[in-house]
């Protein structure tokens, strides 16, 4: 056998070979295990283990993670849920004793949006903001989850168990305005069941002077129903009836109602308002006065005088002027007249209702047939309440530690009492001093009734389950009274009874308004005794004029008495007087700034200073031995020597992370500058003391510019007012305006062709179109918190607004004009995306993400937006909206949002996201976003129409509805028309046609062709004055 | 008996009677030398600010366009204003390359060099602006016109800002070509003195096998002077379409017909200030005092004055027609927003009319012309000035525009977006240095060329042979 070897060295097998192949593996494995390469940074393992791992997390982290987002369907379909359709169900918003019939929107159980139930006489399908806005407050994530006792959770049962024992001696329940006869009832069993107890209604804001006076006057302690609709002429003294005042929904469309006109028929109601601070009332009356807090009184005297036929004999001559106006338009009405007053001296009230007696408004302006259930609390009762002794307080929707002008001493009223139980959704100022914090349902999840006014009913329905372990408290005390039955059932067997056999229960809770007598009209006048009225005109005569600063505390539309500020929604709606969001300011006059902050605002320069940084001067305010600072707002219309201050603010920050801003409360609570005279609380203070700080503190403003007119010229392209003499004078002012400013491109007839090189196209089908009357718009904001509602608008906090990054797709503009700069003419202009024929957004977008539909609709496809902002840029209106940050948290960015203000965090947690409208997609940060029309309702209408087989119908003629826009449905005066403006029957034609001399366009010279269009404001001011003028 | 005209004023393109060798050592020694302390000090810094830039877009891209001040009202900010401004710059590299190579002016060869690499560097800082405003930035590339399976979805061709696109895309492109091909013989003569295996090899890839045959001299001197023809339209069009943004708009201050011309002429006067500020510094730093000579400097300063004066043409025209027109509107912007010193951006206007209007008319006189000093410090006030007048175009017509309700709050840029700006200046200068250390920032081959047209030189070597007797000429003949 051969041998096969492979080297020489195998073949002779030497030495060298030998050892050579002893050390052929001389070099040790690193695995062997004397340990010095196991000892090393990376051995060979770890190597590869990094390797493997860092391999991963850079595929991982390349991969470009997008942050999950869970969605689970449904297991079963519930019967009545159809994926992708929204329910209805009619219900009521109920806030202390604001109750307002509504629908709420609900798609997949959840309800997203609120609207206005058009079956209700009294609001008619009209909303506010803070209607609008309620949705949110059921996914508020300071509502109390739980029951507790004393801080620690409970269940109901221990707290039944508990209370049982716990509840004796002197009982009360201290609730707000309670206006739900079945409620009502439960409290009456309750009553009932422990002998020494009682019922106190208690409001934040009083009204108890007006209910005083008319027990004097009319022997009913009661708010009559004001109807604005029938006044011909209407003054007001300091009453902020179209935004605060008693029941301003209902106000707002009556009032509108005496402010619209057609051509043919140029009527309308004149309006003149005496205020102190400007408010959304004055800024939209004909004409307004300015006086003093402390001078109410004096004006009342005088207005009675007046009446009388003696001339007012006031200090300031400008409202002797104001007066003597005043009472010749009340006494011209013929009755169809009607004085308010916001002021809570009964004193006053009485001569108001002499005033109202003199010029013959009872029965006709004024009813006491159907009283206003609303406001019904007597201040002397609380105040009489804090100094009895009290073994068990029951507190229902009220926060008297927080709104009471004594606030410490209702603190310690609270803590000294034994059993202290709370009813409410969150653990408020009040609340939190309470030993049994019982959490209520939100309306939404609530069964109920409110008796709004006299025989006007409107039920509550739950459109959800309740989210948290809450109960509503009439289930409470029925269990607390011993009944078997619950509150639902207890509810039931009332209506039953009362309905009849003729009302079926489904029915009106399907409806959700019932109104048993349908007409709102009474039978005859209610008698009126004089009694009072020389004592109150001598009470008067003597109460002084101060000579000092006075203060007017007031309520701001969308914060009303602290409810909205801890809505996000709400706080960051636009002020309507100051176009503000999220703050508590000082109101001053531009004649004070001069003084107080060295701000003259007819000085350019420094009105541009003044308006272009936000950071405003701070003050700090004292009176009554308190002091707060706050920064300062120049709001003309403002009386010269008064200041205002908004209540609502410095709340607790148990009631929602809105209130809060960089870890402070935001403003002050200016309650406390309230006082309690005559048992009455007054929101006046005669003598503050204002000294200027060296701070700054910014303010979010959006809008700084007020003004329209330019020395270079007057924009009457952007804003046409007129005077009713004026349009009497000749009908055809605001068209022949119009003529001239498109008199070089061709003038109104040829315009549309000859301003352009371009062919004018047909466009048949539908094609969208709005029209807004300036005459009914009051500027309230329902529009504004109904479009962010419905169009998932993002909330930008603070810090944004700031920096002028608000996202509303719908504003309102509110300018000054007339030449008094101190007490100016106000107008406001809803302002969305005008949908231009000529969009000059759609023309330079490089990508054509923005383009016109077939319908008129300029369209913004999100997904191919690249966001140069061009677009932005060429919109005349500055409408489109561009995402500067992550707002929604709808890129796939992750965690690139969390230096946004906290308001921004809140509305992203899951909770809060529930209110978001499925039928729209949410932004993602770099696009631009604006006013679609709402196009998901579009679509929606059109297809209800195609499966009724007929063509679409947008009221007018046929006064079907396919379909209302968002801002179009919220709105309480109807000032707002949309529909097909191809369609010559439907209502937006009509209402085009029906003002043809008022109608005009925006910017229209600039060949855009806008498709809202606009009917120009037209003030009810005096025949001789016009005269005057012309000579 | 002279062969060639000769002017007695005209002074000569180079000084100190190079040779042709002579020429190549000054301008190629830089390379091959060691770069010097200041070089190292001015790259890092450079490097440092473009670091800074970039994680100033880093932000602007992770967390949105809101790290930037820009508002509601005020969509475009600082970051147009130095689009605008950074693409003015690179006009000048390509009016002294082509229009002054079209119209023979010898001068040119001096800096067209230097000049045309700042125009590229400046156009790429300029991309950078459009690019990353953008929101979606990640996006960017719906701007390209390619077929797709989204419809197909094309782009919008009547948006400007596409204009934009196709006509910065162009220009840089033809810029590119033009500056690279100039090159050529240069690189050739660096890689043929290259002592290192590496230099010679990567000399040699750039240069493309240049032999300086002379069938390579004529196709080198006609693709010169068909880029030439290409891109001096490109020189108006570029600017032109950048005025479109503006012009055919409908916004009060930037809807004017008189866009294209001032745009034009305020991108010439503002590139020519730019490549004044680099040329004053670059031939003191690398001593080619010879080459780069006052007589260039004159030229540039009279260009000043001349495109000064235009643009302040333009803006008194604009102010007169705010005034004539009797539009409200533009009567606004142009006599409040603008000519306002006491409104609140008026301090913008009147830095604008003083920086480009008002300074520049001190080169009237020759002995400013031919100030270092006053050329260098001119030079920086016109591109201050020239910034001031893109901020005042886009800013004070966007603040206050048509319906006062949407008039802006005060804008002032955030860090990042001043960041994002040095961080454009940081490439500019980082590019510069590059190109100043690794190619002959003079062109070699062409200052050759017109070595020998200056009179003096021509003087000094002919004067010999002028002096002979025709003799002289057949006794050397003979021999």
């Amino acid at each position: 056998m051969s041998k096969h070897w492979q080297s020489f060295g195998e073949l002779n097998n030497t030495e060298a070979y030998q050892k050579s192949l002893q050390n052929e593996f001389k070099e040790e494995l690193p695995f062997e295990a004397d340990g010095a390469l196991m000892d090393t940074q990376t051995p060979r393992r770890d190597f590869l283990k990094y390797l493997g791992f860092t391999t991963a997390a850079a595929a991982l982290a390349a991969s470009c993670e997008v942050p999950v987002k869970k969605s689970i369907p449904f297991a079963n379909r519930p019967e009545d849920i159809v994926p992708g359709v929204a329910n209805y169900y009619a219900t009521t918003y109920v806030q202390d004793g604001d109750a307002v019939s509504v629908v709420a929107k609900v798609r997949d159980g959840r309800p997203i949006k609120i609207e206005g139930n058009d079956l209700s006489p009294i609001t008619g399908g009209g909303t506010s903001a803070r209607v609008q806005a309620s949705v949110l407050d059921l996914y508020d994530g300071a509502r109390l989850r739980f029951p507790t006792i004393a801080g620690n959770e409970a269940t109901f049962e221990a707290i039944d168990k508990e209370l049982a024992t716990a509840i004796g001696g002197n009982v009360v329940i201290l609730s707000s305005t309670i206006n739900s006869p079945s409620s009502l009832e439960v409290i009456k069993q309750f009553l009932a069941k422990y002998p020494n107890s009682k019922h106190v209604q208690y409001d934040a804001i009083s009204y108890s002077g007006i209910l005083a006076a008319n027990k004097i006057c009319y022997g009913k302690q009661a708010i009559p129903s004001y109807k604005f609709d029938n006044a011909k002429a209407i003054v007001s003294i300091g009453a902020d009836f179209l935004g605060t005042w008693i029941s301003p929904v209902e106000y707002a469309r009556a009032y509108a109602k005496g402010k619209k006109l057609n051509a043919k028929n140029p009527v309308m109601s004149r309006h003149i308002a005496f205020e102190t601070v400007a408010s959304l009332t004055g800024s939209n009356a004909d004409e307004r006065f300015l006086h003093r807090p402390s001078e109410t009184s004096a004006v009342v005297l005088g207005l009675l005088n007046a009446i009388n036929g003696t001339a007012p004999n006031l200090t300031d001559k400008k409202l002797n002027v104001g007066i003597e106006k005043a009472a010749k338009a009340l006494k011209a009405a013929n009755g169809n007249a009607l004085v308010v007053c916001g002021s809570n001296d009964m004193n006053v009230q009485i001569v108001v209702n002499a005033i109202n007696e003199a010029i013959g408004a009872n029965g006709k302006t004024i009813d006491f047939g159907t009283v206003n259930n609303t406001r019904q609390a007597v201040d002397s009762d609380f105040t009489a309440l804090l100094d009895s002794k009290v073994d068990t307080l029951i507190l229902l929707n009220s926060n008297p530690a927080y709104t009471w002008a004594e606030n410490k001493k209702v603190e310690n009223w609270v803590k000294g009492i034994k059993t202290t139980i709370s009813f409410n959704a969150k653990a408020d100022e009040t609340s939190m001093l309470c030993k049994y914090q019982i959490p209520l349902h939100h309306y939404l999840e609530s069964w109920g009734d409110a008796e709004i006014a006299t025989n006007h009913f409107s039920f509550l329905q739950p459109t959800i389950n309740p989210l948290f372990k809450t109960r509503q408290w009439q289930d409470s005390l029925l269990k607390w009274t011993g009944s078997v039955v619950d509150y639902l059932g207890t509810l039931k067997t009332f209506w039953s009874a009362k309905l009849g056999i003729t009302n079926s229960w489904d029915k009106v809770l399907q409806d959700g308004v019932w109104t048993p007598i349908p007409t709102m009209v009474s039978g005859s006048p209610a008698t009126f005794s004089a009694a009072g009225v020389e004592a109150a005109k001598t009470a008067l005569a003597a109460a002084p004029v101060s000579k000092n600063i006075e203060l007017q505390l007031y309520q701001k539309v969308a914060i009303g008495a602290g409810e909205g500020t801890s809505n996000p929604w709400l706080m960051e709606m636009p002020d309507p007087v100051t176009r503000a969001t999220w703050d508590n300011y000082l109101i001053v006059s531009p004649a004070m700034a001069k003084d107080l902050l060295k701000i003259d605002l007819a000085n350019n320069g420094q009105a541009d200073a003044y308006e272009v940084h936000p950071k405003k001067k701070v003050v700090e305010i004292t009176a009554g031995g308190k002091t707060v600072k706050l920064p300062v707002l120049i709001i003309p219309g403002t009386h010269p020597n008064t200041v205002g201050i908004a209540v609502g603010y410095g709340r607790h920050k148990n009631v929602g992370r809105a209130v809060i801003d960089e870890d402070k409360s935001v403003g002050a609570n200016a309650f406390q500058f309230a006082t309690v005279t005559n048992g009455a609380v007054n929101f006046t203070v005669a003598d503050v003391k204002l000294s200027l700080t060296s701070d700054l503190y910014p303010v979010g403003l959006t809008q700084t510019h007020n003004i329209y007119n330019t020395d270079q010229g007057n924009r009457t392209e952007v804003m046409k007012e007129l005077t009713l003499a004026e349009l009497k004078h000749n009908p055809n002012e605001v068209l022949e305006d119009r003529e001239k400013e498109l008199a070089p491109y061709g003038g109104l007839e040829k315009f549309r062709q000859d301003g352009s090189i371009y062919k004018a196209y047909d466009k048949p089908g539908i094609k969208w179109g709005m029209s807004i009357d300036l005459n009914a718009c009051n500027g309230c904001g329902a529009c504004v918190v109904a479009c962010s509602a419905e169009n998932n608008v993002s909330v930008v906090g603070k810090a944004e607004v700031l920096r002028f990054h608000d996202m509303q797709w719908l504003r309102i503009d509110r300018y000054y004009s007339g030449e008094d700069a101190d007490n100016p003419k106000v107008v406001f202009q809803p302002l969305m995306c005008q949908h231009c024929d000529n969009a000059p957004c759609e023309n330079v977008c490089p990508v054509a993400a923005t383009n016109h539909s077939s319908e008129g609709l300029n369209q913004m496809t999100y997904n191919r937006c690249i966001g140069t902002r061009y677009c932005a840029n060429n919109c005349p209106y500055k409408v489109r909206r561009f995402n500067w940050a992550d707002y929604m948290q709808a890129d796939s960015f992750a965690n690139n949002s969390s230096d946004l203000n906290d308001a921004v965090q809140y509305m992203n947690e899951d909770l809060t996201r529930m209110v978001l409208n499925p039928d729209v997609t949410v932004r993602s940060r770099g696009v631009i976003e604006k006013c679609s029309f709402c196009v998901q309702r579009l679509q929606e209408g059109k297809l209800k129409a195609k499966k009724a087989s007929r063509p679409l119908e947008t009221g007018g003629e046929s006064k079907n509805w396919d379909l209302k826009v968002a801002c179009q449905q919220s709105c309480p005066t109807e000032a707002i028309v949309f529909g097909n403006v191809n369609d010559s029957k439907s209502a937006v034609s009509a209402h085009r046609e029906e003002n043809a001399n008022r109608l005009f366009y925006s910017l229209e010279q600039l060949h855009i062709m806008p498709n809202v269009s606009y009917m120009a404001k037209v003030r009810n001011i005096e025949e001789e004055e016009h005269k005057a003028k012309e000579a | 008996m002279s062969l060639k005209y000769e002017s007695q004023l005209r002074e000569p393109l180079v000084y100190g009677n190079k040779t042709y060798h002579q020429v190549t050592e000054d301008i190629i020694r830089p390379i091959e030398a060691k770069p010097s302390k200041l070089w190292y000090i001015g790259f890092y810094i450079s490097v440092a600010l473009l670091l800074f830039g970039v994680y100033s877009i880093y932000r602007d891209v992770t967390y949105g366009i809101g790290q930037w001040n820009l508002n509601k009202t005020i969509g475009w900010g600082w970051d147009i204003t130095n689009f605008v401004w950074w693409v003015g710059i690179g006009h000048a590299g390509t009016l002294i390359s082509a229009i002054l190579l079209l119209f023979r002016q010898g001068w040119r060869t001096g800096v067209n060099r230097a000049a045309e690499a700042m125009t590229i560097f400046a156009v790429m800082c300029a991309g950078q602006f459009p690019i990353w405003h953008m929101g979606r930035v990640w996006m960017a590339f719906f701007v390209m016109p390619y077929p797709n399976s989204r419809g197909p979805l094309w782009v919008n061709f009547n948006s400007p800002l596409l204009w934009d696109v196709f006509a910065i895309s162009t220009y840089f492109t033809v810029s590119l070509l033009f500056w690279y091909s100039g090159l050529i013989p240069d690189l050739a003569t660096v890689r043929d003195r290259a002592k290192t295996k590496l230099r010679k090899h990567l000399y040699g890839i750039s240069s493309f096998g240049w032999t300086g045959s002379t069938k390579h001299w004529q196709r080198h001197e006609s693709l010169s002077l068909v880029l030439a023809g290409l891109s001096t339209p490109l020189v108006l069009s570029v600017h032109t379409i950048v005025s479109f943004d503006f012009a055919t708009s409908v916004i009060p201050g930037w809807h004017t017909t008189i866009f294209p011309p001032y745009f034009v002429a305020g991108a010439v006067f503002s590139g020519f200030a730019m490549v004044q500020s680099l040329m004053v510094v670059v031939r003191k730093v690398f001593g080619m005092e010879d080459y780069i000579t006052m007589g260039h400097i004159e030229a540039m300063n009279k260009v000043i004055v001349l495109t000064g004066s235009i643009v302040g043409i333009a803006y008194l025209t604009e102010l007169f027609m705010g005034w004539y027109s009797q539009s409200k509107y533009e009567g606004y912007t142009f006599w409040y927003s603008r000519a306002n010193l006491f409104s609140p951006y008026g301090w913008s206007y009147w830095g604008m009319m003083a920086c480009n209007v008002v300074s520049p008319q001190i080169f009237w006189s020759r002995k400013m012309r031919r100030n270092l000093y006053v050329t260098f410090f001119m030079s920086v006030l016109v591109n201050i000035g020239m910034w001031f007048e893109r901020f005042v175009i886009i800013v004070t017509s966007l603040y206050r525009d048509y319906l006062p309700s949407s008039w802006s709050v005060y804008y002032s840029p955030s860090v990042w977006e001043i960041g994002f700006y040095a961080g454009s200046f940081g490439l500019f200068f980082t590019c510069f240095f590059l190109f100043a250390k690794y190619m002959p920032v003079i062109a070699v081959a062409e200052i050759k060329y017109v070595l020998k047209i200056s009179g003096e030189s021509y003087k000094d070597d002919m004067s010999a042979i002028e002096n002979k007797e025709a003799g002289e000429f057949a006794h050397e003949f003979a021999h």
